[in-house]
């Protein structure tokens, strides 16, 4: 099954909007411009936003209307970024976070 | 500092309704949003809804939506969005953090209509991705065209987890589902028996147990609870399931009514998370008034009235209109909320355990325990007639506020009479063309055309369709029950799509004369 739904019985066919390329921990990916960071990270079967600081565990959307805070990421270095209401612009920096950083614990040298 | 006469928090159904009735009595307005778009949740409910002519019902809600919005527009109406309320201080200082900036305006009035947040349950691996709010879902289906996953369990039979369940198969989801820790379905039956009949099993007196997976979820274990919520050992089900949706309840969010220090309703069967209020939403600090869902949890369709009222009330607070022209307005808005404050569902009701209908018909057991209405339930209810030639079959069998489908017949045949939660009946003196304009007015869609004797030995049974693909003339499949289950061949003899019938499509199946009175639903392999 995909994701996206092209086709709806009540909404129609759903508007392709502009297509826009941006970074999920390194890698390209591809969503629409303007939608939701997370809709287009579930989009590219993306799930895992953030590990937790003392008991590393993973997090996702949860609510997707900004109000939980579970899916939030490092974008564009800015740590604690809601990404179910923030819109994909272009050559965004998305990264999993973990804890506040962008890096895991083991990497940081504890 | 600016000033306005009214500051209306939360740009949904209540505080635009709310904003548009004092912008129209001449008062300056401004709308405060923290989200990039108006409308609250309606742009999220893709579903008809109930009520009567004058509360738009059988309009689809992010219909209702776009008409606000005109409206707001048309009232001279200033939203602004992005725009988070951080405080709502003493006198009506409203502080605003818009972009990166803390600005203040003074009210002298304010319409609080701040809405809800999904209430949560916690089991064994809650916080793992993939278990998301029944909202979440709507909002990623509906208003950004993803799909939350692949196959769904749906904990919660509210309105909310029935409308979400079956929104979750229109948008090509499967749901595996529905449980429930209560041992009734707490919705309207008419919106569980329309998932039901897609053949979701029900699971009442049911809830989680754990959620599985390590990185995300990869199934749910649910079991049965005895009356005092404990699992009872040995009755767990699993479901291999990628998404587990929660719909268990909303909770309002009045903080900054708090903030402000509105009496909250602690009184006798108030549980102190709203705001006491008089019945125009006043709060006990003057000019300061609740609507919506932060007033008490209700349906859109009161939400907006609500904050009609509300509007009107700061108007003739501020003097902008004669006090009684103001009661006149406001008593004809109380009205119309009334009549959808009645009958099995109203608030006045919560709690209750009712055994019949307010005509005295016993309710059907089949709905409550398991979500669709037994075969030899269903003849008891006054829609539900047999007779010659083609004639609507009306499963509506719980009283709600809703009579579109009167208005839809153009020959009468169905009368739900002026107490607007009575069950539908069907005059068999009047004549049906079969034009099937009831079956589609039916937000519930309980209503279906039946031609007995469409051939020798076969009957035709016309059924509302949401869904795609469309199933095409001439094709064979399977009729199915109440249930889901299969019990025939039926074959599509006519597909009808129409403006008028807003997408709910209209498919006669040729089936069995025995199965007349049983099959409701359609799947296209046999």
């Amino acid at each position: 099954m995909e994701y996206r739904i092209r086709e709806h019985p009540i909404l129609g066919e759903i508007e392709e909007t502009k297509k826009v390329r941006f970074t999920y921990d390194g890698k390209t990916m591809e969503g629409r411009e303007g939608e939701p960071v997370a809709m287009a990270l579930k989009a590219a079967g993306v799930q895992i936003h953030r590990y937790t600081r003392k008991k590393h565990e993973p997090r996702g959307i949860f609510c997707a209307i900004g109000r939980c805070t579970d899916c939030v990421m490092v974008v564009d270095g800015v740590p604690n970024v809601r990404t179910c209401v923030t819109p994909l612009k272009e050559g965004m920096r998305v990264e999993t976070q973990y804890g506040i950083s962008a890096r895991p614990p083991e990497k940081e040298g504890k | 500092m600016k000033r306005y006469d009214v500051i209306v928090i939360g740009a949904g159904p209540a505080g635009l309704s709310a904003a548009v009735q004092a912008a129209e009595q001449g008062m300056s307005v401004i709308v405060f949003d923290e989200n990039e778009k108006p409308g609250g949740q309606l742009f999220k409910q893709i579903h008809k809804f109930f009520g009567s002519k004058e509360h738009k019902a059988k309009v689809r809600g992010f219909r209702i939506g776009q008409q606000l919005l005109e409206e707001a527009g048309r009232a001279g109406v200033e939203v602004k969005l992005n725009a988070v309320v951080t405080g709502l201080y003493m006198e009506k200082e409203v502080v605003v953090k818009i972009g990166g900036a803390m600005e203040h305006f003074k009210g002298d009035s304010v319409i609080v209509a701040t809405g809800a947040a999904e209430k949560m349950v916690h089991f064994e691996g809650w916080t793992l991705p993939g278990v998301i709010g029944a909202g979440a879902a709507q909002t990623m289906m509906n208003l950004h065209g993803i799909r939350p996953g692949r196959k769904v369990l749906m904990l919660g039979t509210g309105n909310v987890g029935l409308v979400v369940s079956y929104q979750l198969l229109q948008a090509g989801c499967e749901v595996t589902a529905l449980a429930d820790a209560a041992p009734t379905v707490g919705g309207y039956g008419v919106h569980a028996a329309k998932v039901a009949r897609t053949g979701v099993p029900f699971y009442l007196s049911h809830t989680i147990v754990k959620a599985e997976g390590t990185d995300h979820v990869t199934g749910v274990t649910i079991a049965r609870v005895d009356e005092n919520f404990a699992f009872v050992p040995g009755t767990e089900k699993h479901f291999d399931v990628d998404t587990i949706c929660l719909a268990v309840g909303l909770s309002p969010m009045a903080q900054l009514l708090k903030m402000a220090g509105c009496v909250m309703d602690e009184r006798a069967g108030h549980d102190g998370t709203t705001p006491l209020c008089d019945e125009n939403g006043a709060t006990s600090v003057p000019g300061i008034y609740a609507v919506g869902d932060v007033s008490g949890i209700e349906e859109a369709s009161s939400a907006m009235i609500e904050g009609r009222i509300a509007g009107l009330a700061a108007a003739a607070y501020l003097g902008f209109m004669d006090e009684k022209k103001c009661r006149e307005a406001i008593s004809c808005q109380k009205k119309a909320l009334m009549s959808l404050r009645r009958g099995m569902f109203a608030p006045q009701n919560k709690g209750r355990k009712l055994m019949t209908t307010e005509e005295g018909i016993p309710l059907s057991e089949h709905l409550l325990k398991e979500g669709y209405v037994g075969d030899e339930e269903i003849g008891r209810f006054p829609g539900v007639r047999r007779s010659v030639g083609i004639h609507p079959v009306m499963e509506c069998t719980q009283n709600i506020p809703c009579n579109p489908c009167q208005d839809a017949c153009p020959h009468h045949c169905i009368r739900v009479g002026d107490d607007i939660t009575a069950l539908p009946q069907v005059d068999d003196t009047k004549k049906c063309v079969g034009c099937g304009l009831c079956v589609a007015s039916c937000s519930g869609q309980a209503v279906f055309l039946l031609e007995e004797n469409y051939a020798p030995g076969f009957a035709a049974v016309t059924i509302p369709y949401e869904f795609l693909p469309l199933p095409e003339k001439g094709e064979k499949g399977t009729g199915l029950g109440r249930r889901g289950e299969p019990l025939c061949e039926a074959e599509v003899v006519q597909v009808k799509t129409s403006g008028a019938f807003d997408k709910t499509n209209l498919v006669t199946l040729k089936i069995p004369g025995d199965m007349a009175m049983r099959v409701r639903f359609y799947r296209k392999e046999v």
